[in-house]
């Protein structure tokens, strides 16, 4: 009976995996086609290779500094959150205070507006600061919901570690402060690597914001794509080129930390 | 180091008042034991002399300096938590070591420090190791270390040998009476435990409901226990306490009949069950009472008699019982002078 289960999970997962990559594969496939093979009625697995669109979009289009853009707003959107996030998180792990439920349910209000609907007001407010179409405007626009994430996942993080923890790194001569950083933050640092590979792929794979708020300069990769729409047709070739360098961060990380990242986010399931 | 409480309260935010109004004043080099049922406070007090709670009224000081508002790192005061709080992420050594790292304590100087008092307390062979791979016993010697290692004047300890097993715990005790008789250090320990603190304690503070009842040496707490709560609270089995009458030198509970040296008055009576006696059954001052349940606890034996108007009085003896059986009179005698007597409405210690 169990063998008889076993063969089931694994037909299931089968599915889930062909469901899940089928995609992915088409879009790896897509990126090393030719103009020809991809717009062919008759879609085949089998083709003649050619790297052409790599160097086309990232070397003769110039989309090689909007990687790096990518890049510079993930992490610094990440590091942004964990410094103002963290701190706050462990507040609500030790501290009581009036209303403090619903104020740690108020940070996740900020993720329940549509994104859309605060689209136009953030593009006024970094009007008004000068900073649209820059990169601080994306760093500050995914803070916003990066935010949230750190406070509600690092809270449950903090709460596992003993308060008395705090206590002892107090009695041996630390002040408040410097038992957090010293003590609690390394005690902590699965769960800190856990949410910040979460934040950045959060902010790596954002697009609306992004699209908004920069034309030119500090355009990430996501919001490169649609130039590849042209009047004279897709460059299907192209945009899957694209896509699959942008996918490649986001596999490493993942793969890096999976067994934190599980207990990262079924934690605060349970705990928050 | 001279530690005062003065008149020390502590209300929480929920409403409960853990202490109220406590005054407690000991010197250099005692082993002071907080003792008292859950809920008396004395973790609360131990955490208020640490620093970790600020007390809603009332001050303490430490050598005749107000400490009151001093955070913790600045009072001089080593802790040993009861879950120990070792930082998992560290080895043995480094969290021996790190109250002296924090002090920025030169390389070679931690190195001879946490080697001198690893050796003291027996895991000089575990340095290495994470807290993970220790043991209850040994994670709660590397905690007593980390808290002895920067050599504070003052240790406190709030219930270190709760989480050992029966064993360990009768070996820790005698370890840390050996370690305060070798180190000159004033020593604060909270238990519920009554024979943890007769042995290790040079003074019992007995808190009950945040107030202190009792404070004096083992001795004296269980010889001359200042009220009817200490009274009971210290001993295994209980105090036997009966509330009657002294009529004439007579002291009269239901049915019972003992000769006492009591002005007349009602009056509770207090007398230790190994310190009540076989009598001779036709002497004078003979009580029969029916064995109401026998139990054996080798090598002694207690003896539950039941009274008729009376609490149920209990007799612990070395003596062999094996002829006694339930159900069956025994002639006992209460000698006068190991009668304790206190006020009927008060509870506290007549004379």
């Amino acid at each position: 009976m169990d063998k008889f289960w076993k063969i089931i999970a694994i037909g299931v997962l089968a599915c889930v995996l062909v469901i899940a990559l089928t995609p992915y594969l088409w879009i790896l496939l897509t990126s090393f086609k030719g103009r020809l093979d991809i717009l062919a009625p008759q879609p085949t697995w089998f083709f003649t290779p050619t790297l052409a669109n790599y160097p086309a979009v990232f070397i003769d289009k110039d989309y090689l500094p909007l990687v790096f853009n990518s890049l510079i707003i993930a992490t610094g959107s990440t590091t942004l959150s964990l410094l103002i996030g963290a701190p706050a998180a462990y507040v609500f792990a030790r501290s009581n205070f009036a209303g403090k439920e619903d104020l740690f349910f108020f940070f996740l209000t900020t993720r329940m507006a549509p994104p859309i609907s605060i689209a136009v007001p953030l593009f006024l407010f970094f009007t008004m600061l000068g900073l649209t179409d820059t990169i601080y405007a994306v760093v500050i626009a995914h803070t916003t919901f990066n935010l949230s994430l750190v406070v509600w996942m690092m809270r449950g993080f903090f709460a596992e570690i003993p308060k008395e923890i705090d206590e002892a790194a107090m009695m041996d001569g630390r002040s408040k402060l410097g038992a957090f950083v010293r003590v609690i933050v390394p005690l902590a640092a699965p769960g800190l690597a856990a949410t910040a590979v979460l934040c950045f792929i959060m902010s790596w794979n954002e697009f609306l914001y992004a699209f908004i708020l920069v034309a030119f300069e500090g355009r990430p990769i996501t919001v490169g794509i649609p130039g590849l729409i042209t009047p004279h047709g897709t460059l299907w070739g192209q945009v899957a080129a694209v896509a699959v360098v942008a996918t490649l961060p986001i596999l490493v990380f993942t793969f890096l930390v999976q067994k934190h990242l599980v207990r990262g986010l079924t934690f605060g399931a349970v705990k928050g | 180091m001279a530690v005062s409480f003065k008149e020390v309260t502590k209300r929480f935010a929920d409403g409960t008042t853990a202490l109220d109004r406590l005054n407690l004043d000991f010197e250099l080099g005692e082993f002071v034991v907080l003792l008292g049922p859950s809920g008396s406070g004395k973790t609360t007090a131990c955490r208020l002399l640490a620093g970790l709670e600020t007390p809603t009224s009332g001050c303490i000081e430490i050598d005749g300096k107000d400490v009151t508002n001093v955070p913790p790192r600045f009072r001089g005061i080593g802790m040993v938590f009861q879950n120990y709080a070792l930082y998992s992420h560290k080895t043995v050594f480094e969290n021996i070591a790190y109250p002296l790292r924090i002090r920025k304590v030169g390389k070679a100087e931690i190195e001879r420090q946490v080697r001198s008092v690893a050796d003291l307390l027996r895991i000089g062979d575990y340095l290495k190791r994470k807290p993970s791979q220790l043991s209850g016993g040994q994670a709660q010697r590397v905690a007593v270390a980390r808290a002895l290692v920067w050599e504070p004047a003052i240790c406190l300890m709030d219930e270190p040998l709760s989480n050992l097993d029966a064993l360990l715990r009768l070996h820790m005790r005698t370890e840390l009476n050996r370690l305060h008789r070798r180190l000159d250090k004033t020593f604060v320990f909270v238990t519920h435990d009554q024979e943890e603190a007769m042995t290790l304690a040079t003074r019992i503070a007995v808190l009950k409901d945040g107030r202190l009842a009792q404070f004096d040496e083992p001795k004296a707490i269980y010889r001359r226990p200042a009220n009817r709560f200490v009274a009971e609270f210290m001993g295994r089995p209980a105090m036997n306490t009966l509330d009657g009458k002294v009529e004439g030198g007579v002291f009269r509970a239901g049915t019972l009949a003992i000769a006492v040296d009591c002005p007349d008055g009602p009056v509770t009576l207090g007398i230790r069950p190994e310190q009540i006696e076989f009598a001779d059954p036709t002497a004078d001052d003979a009580i029969r009472l029916v064995v109401d349940v026998k139990e054996p606890i080798e090598p002694d034996t207690l003896l539950i008699f039941q009274t008729s108007g009376a609490a149920p009085v209990t007799l612990r003896t070395q003596r062999n019982c094996d002829a006694i059986e339930a159900g069956q009179p025994v002639a006992i005698r209460f000698p006068k002078d190991v009668l304790h007597y206190f006020d009927a409405s008060t509870g506290q210690r007549l004379r």
